[in-house]
């Protein structure tokens, strides 16, 4: 009897611990009463509610145009990570997945290859904005293997360095700074921890928990500086392992932690460094250089939850510079997020027609104004409300000319992955260079499916 | 207290030993109205676990070409994770959570506070017990946040101590052990609370006239008493803890780099940050066998101890 009692509550135990869920979903495209329904899912995060306003303007926009058409906006509240990790698992079956969604662009390759993604070049051909607003190199953002255009870009963005005016002044650094090579960056920040030792001197993401932020703001800023850096042969479709560049680069976010020019430990470590810095550290005049997005001023805007209207004076922006000053003198890296149409949508064309109200002028302004990432559509970018009160942003838009996307192919987030693993072990100090970047190089065959897509780097 | 080894009598009316036919409409019997819940069970346990053991074998992922046509890999997910230093290290954490906060921290606890209240008043019991017991009801995620507020760097326990320490970057570990022995000792406390009341009075008193002290008492009598209970009890939260996954996601994500990563984070890690479903699926299988070898280690313990 006591046994039978024991058995039993060992099989609840078991099965307690494999609790499954999962969303009630209507049926597929039917709303209420017969009216059609999109599902457009998207990402809100309480600092970050720009695009769901944008999303909310483009609903009633369209409900109104199209009146047996019902919008249903399913937002998902957390960071990038979480984001993709749901849309992942609604994506697995057609009865939940959303027909329409905000998708970044590194996901677009995989989600293809998965047949999850609908292709537009036929919508997009019969849509005139499509022609004579969005420049070509645009064009390219959601553009899969084979050729074909898998969503519409709603932003862009460029990365490089913002730095404290007054921290420099305080330091005798010159105003305005411009940095040509990593020693010269590296050099900036080794004055300010001696002359101005209550600010951070140079912030920059390098842990896992940071996930993509680490690897495009982080080392592929050194990466794509440093000679012949890159993580992918184009030419010969091969995945590059680890040479000189990425040792180099490797070393630069070394030198920062090992000298404790860098955040502490445990703030390098923190998910919320980005709101430390733009909104804590910076205002305080606590940190001297940051590298980060175009949009880190947003935080800084006058309708955002933590003002900081000085900013206009107090901080400065200079490109982040290749490694030895090398041509181009400059280095940027560019990504962004597309709307995208499920593969699943019963109603394509509708699904569509609200793609292309949600990046319209309008909810695309609204959106670049909101978050302070990149216009992507003509129209916005010559709109003088475009630039109102943010005197950085023709400079953050000139980078696209030493600008270098991702290779954003299927395998991407898994080296993406291996990278971060890289970063992290420079930032704790767990593995020297060189031993990270082997690391990197045994692991590479592993997450690119095998030894043949591998070239080895000069 | 005893269990009877005798094979049970035979119940009237059910056939003699050795006739291997059984009469079909008993069978049926049972059989109807226990259907739907076996159809369940099929559906909504057995389903799952079979479909986690199929996709282990195989290379599936959430997304990207694997999700389409995936392969069967053999034993491939199973040499990888051998040879996936961050598994083997989430492995031993996951160890040393278990004994940590399990074996260790909430049993020991658990009936400490259970031996402390025999005997006295009820409104004692009342307050220890509701105090104990609230931190066991509260959500895994608020009681995460209850202790993330104690120990960051500007947080309670710091301003009591005026120091200014990241408690959860220096000692993740000990963080997340201490804050599952103060959320689960409740269990633990209130299956002891149960087993001592069966210990009789009198044979303690019989104890303290042949003058035996506590720590005798305790050693001689009481706990080969309730034996029972503590292996039944370190069966389940060891099961429990060995799954837990909210409270250290809450508290760390498994942070700082893989400092508090478990298994099951390491496991949610593969599986839906980097998507590799099958990858996930093979170490959930492994974390099922540990579980059961755990459960067999104490039924066995229990058997031993009978005889």
């Amino acid at each position: 009897m006591r046994r039978a009692m024991v058995s039993s509550m060992v099989a609840l135990a078991v099965a307690a611990t494999l609790s499954a869920c999962g969303d009630g979903a209507a049926e597929p495209g039917e709303g209420q009463a017969g009216r059609k329904e999109i599902e457009v899912l998207y990402k809100v995060e309480p600092t970050w509610p720009y695009l769901e306003k944008s999303l909310r303007a483009a609903k009633a926009q369209y409900e109104a145009a199209h009146k047996d058409v019902t919008i249903k906006l399913t937002p998902v509240q957390g960071n990038s990570e979480v984001y993709y990790t749901k849309l992942a698992l609604l994506n697995r079956s057609a009865e939940s997945a959303p027909d329409v969604y905000y998708h970044d662009t590194f996901q677009v390759n995989a989600d293809v290859a998965a047949g999850k993604l609908a292709p537009l070049d036929d919508y997009l051909s019969k849509w005139p904005d499509w022609t004579s607003q969005f420049p070509d190199s645009v064009k390219q953002a959601a553009k899969a293997g084979d050729g074909k255009i898998y969503g519409v870009p709603i932003s862009t963005d460029t990365r490089g360095l913002w730095y404290h005016k007054d921290v420099f002044a305080k330091a005798g650094l010159p105003v305005p700074w411009e940095p040509e090579t990593w020693a010269d960056v590296l050099t900036a920040a080794r004055t300010i921890k001696q002359k101005v030792p209550d600010a951070i001197p140079f912030s920059m993401y390098s842990t896992k928990v940071h996930g993509e932020a680490a690897t495009m703001q982080g080392f592929e800023m050194l990466l794509y500086g440093a000679p012949g850096g890159t993580l992918y042969d184009e030419a010969q479709k091969k995945w590059v392992t680890a040479g000189k560049a990425f040792t180099d680069s490797l070393a630069f976010i070394n030198t920062i932690y090992r000298e404790e020019l860098g955040p502490r430990q445990a703030d390098a470590q923190n998910p919320k460094l980005a709101g430390l810095a733009t909104d804590e550290w910076f205002p305080a005049g606590k940190l001297g250089i940051s590298l980060d997005g175009a949009w880190t001023s947003a935080s800084w805007k006058e309708t955002d939850p933590t003002p900081w209207p000085q900013w206009t004076e107090k901080i400065g922006w200079t490109p982040m510079p290749t490694q030895n000053g090398q041509e181009p003198g400059a280095v940027s890296m560019s990504g962004g997020w597309v709307m995208a149409m499920s593969s699943y949508a019963p109603n394509k064309q509708e699904a569509f027609d609200f793609i292309t109200v949600a990046t319209n002028k309008e909810n695309s302004m609204a959106y670049s104004v909101g978050t302070g990432d990149l216009a992507v559509r003509k129209d916005v970018a010559a709109d003088p409300k475009y630039s109102a009160g943010n005197p950085a942003v023709k400079f953050w838009t000139d980078l696209a000319s030493v600008t270098h996307y991702r290779p954003a192919f299927e395998e991407y987030p898994k080296v993406s992955a291996e990278v971060q693993e890289a970063m992290e072990a420079m930032t704790s100090g767990s593995r020297t260079p060189e031993e990270a970047a082997k690391r990197y190089a045994e692991a590479l065959p592993g997450v690119v499916g095998g030894a043949d897509k591998i070239v080895t780097a000069p | 207290m005893t269990v009877t080894a005798a094979a049970p009598a035979r119940v009237a009316g059910s056939p003699p030993p050795g006739e291997p036919r059984r009469d079909p409409r008993r069978t049926l019997r049972w059989l109807l109205p226990m259907g739907p819940a076996l159809v369940l069970l099929a559906v909504f346990l057995a389903g799952p676990i079979l479909w986690t053991f199929y996709i282990a074998f195989t290379n599936e992922t959430l997304t990207g070409s694997a999700s389409v046509n995936s392969r069967f890999v053999g034993l491939d997910n199973f040499t990888r994770m051998f040879a996936d230093d961050d598994f083997v290290n989430s492995f031993v954490l996951t160890f040393l959570f278990v004994i940590g906060s399990a074996v260790i921290g909430q049993n020991i606890l658990g009936l400490l506070i259970a031996l402390l209240q025999r005997g006295r008043g009820r409104v004692t019991r009342a307050v220890v017990n509701g105090v104990v017991i609230a931190a066991w009801v509260v959500p895994e995620v608020v009681a995460a946040a209850c202790w993330y507020s104690f120990l960051a760097e500007e947080g309670t326990l710091n301003r009591v101590l005026g120091i200014s320490q990241e408690w959860l970057f220096t000692a993740p570990m000990v963080a997340v052990i201490l804050a599952n022995v103060w959320r689960g000792t409740a269990f633990s406390m209130l299956v002891y609370s149960a087993a001592l009341s069966d210990v009789p009075g009198e044979l303690l008193e019989a104890a303290s006239v042949d003058g035996a002290g506590l720590w005798a008492r305790l050693r001689h009598v009481t706990l080969p008493l309730i034996r029972r209970s503590i292996m039944s009890n370190l069966m389940l939260i060891t099961l429990q803890t060995l799954a837990s996954f909210g409270l250290i996601y809450a508290l760390t994500g498994g942070g700082p780099g893989t400092a508090s990563q478990t298994t099951p984070l390491y496991m949610y890690e593969q599986a839906f940050r980097y998507f590799e479903i099958g990858y996930g699926s093979a170490m959930a299988l492994v974390m099922l066998v540990i579980g059961a070898l755990f459960s067999l280690f104490y039924l066995r313990l229990i058997k031993v101890e009978d005889r």
